[in-house]
């Protein structure tokens, strides 16, 4: 086979669309700039780095301590429900920061859910000064820390089942204590996982902008977004993009580099299971009680909060159409998971039959569409399809191409392509690589032409792994916000963004139903895919 | 998808490719289909989302038999979309004159119609964009802490004096509310006098600027903060007993106060409609504006979200009533000024050290 086939050229162009949005934004440096900059840089830029900073630092500790704790407690004791724990306390991937947000400013605001609480058991008087505040700055860090902490919890925990007894047993020979077992032995062989965790953490904590917009904090994010729509400062929003920019791939490359550890990790001959140290009575109090206090604040807390708001303001089950959003809902599920699994799959089939090595750069571009903040993707996809409509009608005699692919499904679906390439493309990529290239020349010697040895050996084989990825990418599109917010069609709302329309609006009680909606389905996509990713070998 | 199909066109095209092809070009055109276009519509971008406006384009269609097609979002976001899609909006609505006005250069000419100009007073229109309701920012205080004597003659120009300080609760300066009411007081004040303005409102804060409008009221009703700068509509909301019974008995204990009564009047911006350039469906869009400012529309406007009517003969909400109606209103600074001062607003509050 030549080298520039078709799966060449297939390749180069998904990777040529996953990363349009960044050439877009680096293209765009030269446009013309306002006076936005100056102010900014004399005033608020320091203000924008510092928040992003401190917003980072502390969601890293914050998930750090709770995502390793918790993980240590599941995989090393037995004390009550510590099963359901295990699986549980990754339930906190079904509520996104945003409506975390939501959730902390109804309870603890004056006159909010904790006062009437307190009235409610105590009778009438001004609690409101004695209800602590969590807004702007912290409430940010709490909400984003605990819709995160799962990445954490799931990364250590596997890296936590793959450690052999064998290490735990050479620490009791060399008489360490529990303590020092832990520090000296079992928290250092897990670093690369809790550092790979870490980095999707902070990927994912500079990139949001749902929670802060919320809170009105303005980050490095949030400064992109308001240098370039409200200022139409491209130049500035270049800029911040930039440092923005650096920071994740640097934090992508350390994610990359310790999953390449992690690997190197994984014993093989004489690997016992770990075997667990039962806790009974006082001794299983904290373990217990930390994990419940997690389970409660991450999952429990959020959920009643909506519960209660949708009980106590009833009218909003007829104002909003329910049952429109979760057509809507499945019909962008279904659409995304089909396109990408379809090209995932097509793409890896590709690289593998034509073995070249090209194709496998060239897929690396794939994480670009990750990195970049939806919000910098989603303006910078309106953009490119904006240029690029104009130049075809001024080059060639149609009209206007714009509507293909801004504010239709089409561009919504080629958005979240944009965004979701690479999780779905590395997901069907890593259960690909584990079929041995001898299967194929076997079945081809019995007579199987490309397409059947692809249809009746390589899909059956992939089933459970293509379930898994269409679940994950479910989950996503699910809680996507300001993608959906930005590129969707006319009368046409999800959860996210109907939540989020409410809850600028100054409706948070309206925002209770979809946001449960939300959260109900997410829960249900969790628990189906729970034992695919609380697996060791995921 | 279309570049791969005319690669493989000239040579052999093997089976794998044919169906990869074929599945592709197949995935497209459903993607395509789905964009199906309605011939009579209005579409509508709106930063102003609220369900009563949903069951007003209701009765709109009902009556003219023209869909209204509508998309919500941020202001930013939104206007990026208009200028990128170009042809598709035709009209761009907001809550605030800020907003339109710095959009002015991507709105065209048209709303004249003589029932828009009789029914809206000039001041609250161009011929690109005009008001739909009107709102007041004012002042909210706690009259168990705050007498009669230090309100009497206060104007947002004197929220600067030292005697309110660590007394005053506003939100951020990012908020377009802000940045309206600090570009109309650089209109009637100058530049200069603003900036030292802002710097002593910032020494008069509470509290760091936090939370929406109503959160203000609240800070003022739990004892945070003594007086409070919000929109008219907010304490009406909370009166109504929709926020529940909490906010409502939060919001007796404080009252409002219409600055600038001696001089100018108190503070007005608008909730309003800007018909954008290139729109496809003008005549429709203006069919929809003059029906925003029917009887009928306007009644059923200040009965839902509490806002001033902008025409004259409907009453406000009793809610609103019951605030007041016989105050001066600033009819004197036109509103297309809080656009062309924005930059401004925003560049001395930033400058002052306001978050």
């Amino acid at each position: 086979m030549t080298r520039y086939n078709i799966w060449f050229f297939i390749s180069f162009l998904i990777a040529g669309i996953v990363a349009l949005p960044i050439i877009t934004v680096f293209f765009s440096f030269f446009s013309e700039t306002s006076n936005y900059f100056t102010l900014l840089k004399n005033t608020f830029l320091f203000d924008y780095i510092n928040n992003s900073l401190i917003i980072l630092v502390s969601v890293l500790v914050i998930t750090f301590f709770i995502g390793v704790t918790s993980a240590y407690f599941v995989s090393f004791y037995d004390f009550p429900l510590s099963n359901f724990f295990s699986w549980s306390l990754i339930l906190a991937f079904a509520i996104p920061g945003y409506i975390f947000g939501f959730s902390i400013i109804a309870f603890f605001e004056n006159y909010g859910t904790a006062y009437t609480i307190l009235t409610n058991l105590f009778g009438e008087h001004n609690y409101n000064p004695l209800i602590p505040k969590f807004d702007s700055l912290l409430g940010s860090i709490i909400a984003i820390s605990f819709s995160l902490f799962p990445y954490v919890f799931v990364l250590t925990r596997s890296s936590f089942l793959f450690q052999s007894n064998n290490y735990i047993e050479v620490g009791q020979n060399l008489g360490l204590t529990e303590k020092e077992t832990f520090f000296k032995i079992i928290l250092p062989s897990a670093r690369p996982a809790i550092i790979a965790g870490l980095a999707l953490v902070s990927m994912e904590c500079l990139s949001d902008f749902g929670t802060v917009s919320f809170f009105s904090v303005n980050t490095l994010t949030t400064g992109i977004y308001n240098s370039w729509l409200s200022y139409d400062d491209l130049n500035t929003a270049n800029q911040i993009s930039f440092i923005l920019l650096i920071f994740i791939l640097l934090l992508f490359s350390l994610e990359l580099y310790s999953r390449r550890e992690a690997k190197y990790h994984q014993p093989s001959r004489g690997f016992k299971p770990i075997n667990k140290i039962r806790l009974t009575g006082k001794k299983s109090i904290i373990p217990f009680s930390f994990c419940l206090t997690i389970f409660f604040i991450s999952f429990v807390f959020p959920v009643s909060q909506m519960i209660f708001w949708t009980v106590k303001f009833p009218k909003y089950f007829q104002d909003i159409d329910i049952l429109k959003i979760n057509l809507n809902t499945l019909y962008l599920v279904g659409l995304a998971s089909i396109f990408l699994v379809f090209i995932s799959l097509i793409i890896n089939f590709g690289s593998r039959i034509s073995k070249s090595k090209i194709l496998n750069y060239l897929t690396n571009f794939s994480i670009s569409g990750y990195a970049i903040p939806g919000v910098i993707l989603a303006v910078a996809f309106i953009t490119f399809f904006s240029n690029l409509s104009d130049l075809i009608t001024n080059n060639f005699n149609v009209g206007s191409t714009k509507n293909l692919f801004i504010g239709s499904i089409s561009g919504l679906i080629l958005a979240y392509f944009v965004r979701f390439f690479s999780l779905s493309f590395n997901g069907i990529k890593s259960s690909y690589e584990k079929i041995n290239n001898s299967i194929d020349e076997s079945a081809y010697l019995l007579g199987y032409s490309k397409v059947k040895t692809f249809s009746k050996i390589h899909i059956p084989y992939l089933k459970n792994n293509i379930i898994l990825i269409v679940v994950l990418i479910s989950l996503e599109v699910i809680k996507e916000l300001p993608i959906t917010m930005i590129l969707r069609p006319f009368n046409f709302e999800t959860f996210a963004t109907q939540a989020f329309v409410y809850a600028s609006q100054d409706l948070l009680e309206a925002a209770a139903l979809p946001s449960l909606f939300l959260i109900g389905w997410s829960t249900i996509l969790i628990l189906f895919s729970s034992k695919y990713i609380l697996s060791p070998k995921n | 998808m279309i570049i791969v199909l005319k690669i493989t066109k000239g040579g052999k095209m093997s089976k794998v490719t044919k169906i990869v092809s074929v599945a592709l070009v197949g995935l497209f055109t459903t993607l395509i289909f789905v964009n199906s276009v309605f011939a009579n519509e209005v579409n509508i971008f709106s930063a102003r989302h609220y369900d009563s406006d949903v069951q007003l384009y209701e009765k709109f269609t009902e009556k003219n038999g023209i869909k209204v097609n509508v998309v919500s979002g941020k202001s930013g976001a939104l206007e990026k979309r208009i200028i990128a899609e170009g042809g598709t909006a035709d009209l761009y609505i907001t809550a605030d004159a800020g907003r339109l006005g710095a959009f002015q250069a991507n709105l065209q000419g048209g709303l004249t119609s003589s029932a828009i100009k009789s029914a809206v007073p000039s001041n609250f229109r161009t011929s690109k964009w005009v008001g739909i309701a009107k709102r007041a920012r004012i002042v909210y205080f706690a009259p168990s802490r705050v007498t009669g004597a230090e309100l009497a003659g206060l104007t947002y120009e004197s929220l600067a004096d030292p005697k309110w300080q660590g007394r005053l609760v506003i939100r951020a300066s990012n908020n377009i509310y802000n940045q309206s009411l600090v570009a109309s007081l650089i209109k009637n004040n100058g530049k200069g006098k603003v900036a030292e303005w802002s710097k002593g409102m910032v020494k008069n804060m509470a509290r760091a600027p936090k939370g929406n409008d109503r959160a203000q009221i609240l800070a003022v009703a739990a004892g945070e903060a003594d007086i409070a700068v919000a929109n008219t509509y907010y304490l009406a909301l909370m009166l109504s007993g929709k926020k529940g019974a909490e906010q409502q008995a939060a919001a007796k204990k404080v009252k409002p106060f219409f600055p600038n009564q001696d001089g100018r009047g108190t503070h007005m911006n608008i909730s309003g409609a800007g018909l954008v350039k290139g729109a496809p469906n003008k005549a429709n869009a203006i069919k929809l504006v003059e029906f925003l400012l029917s009887e009928e529309a306007q009644n059923h406007i200040v009965n839902n979200t509490f806002e001033y009517p902008m025409i004259a003969g409907v009453s406000p909400h009793p809610l609103v009533v019951n605030m007041g109606l016989d105050f001066k209103q600033d009819l004197k600074t036109k509103v297309v000024n809080y656009g062309k001062r924005q930059a401004d607003a925003l560049e001395v509050m930033t400058a002052a050290g306001w978050k």
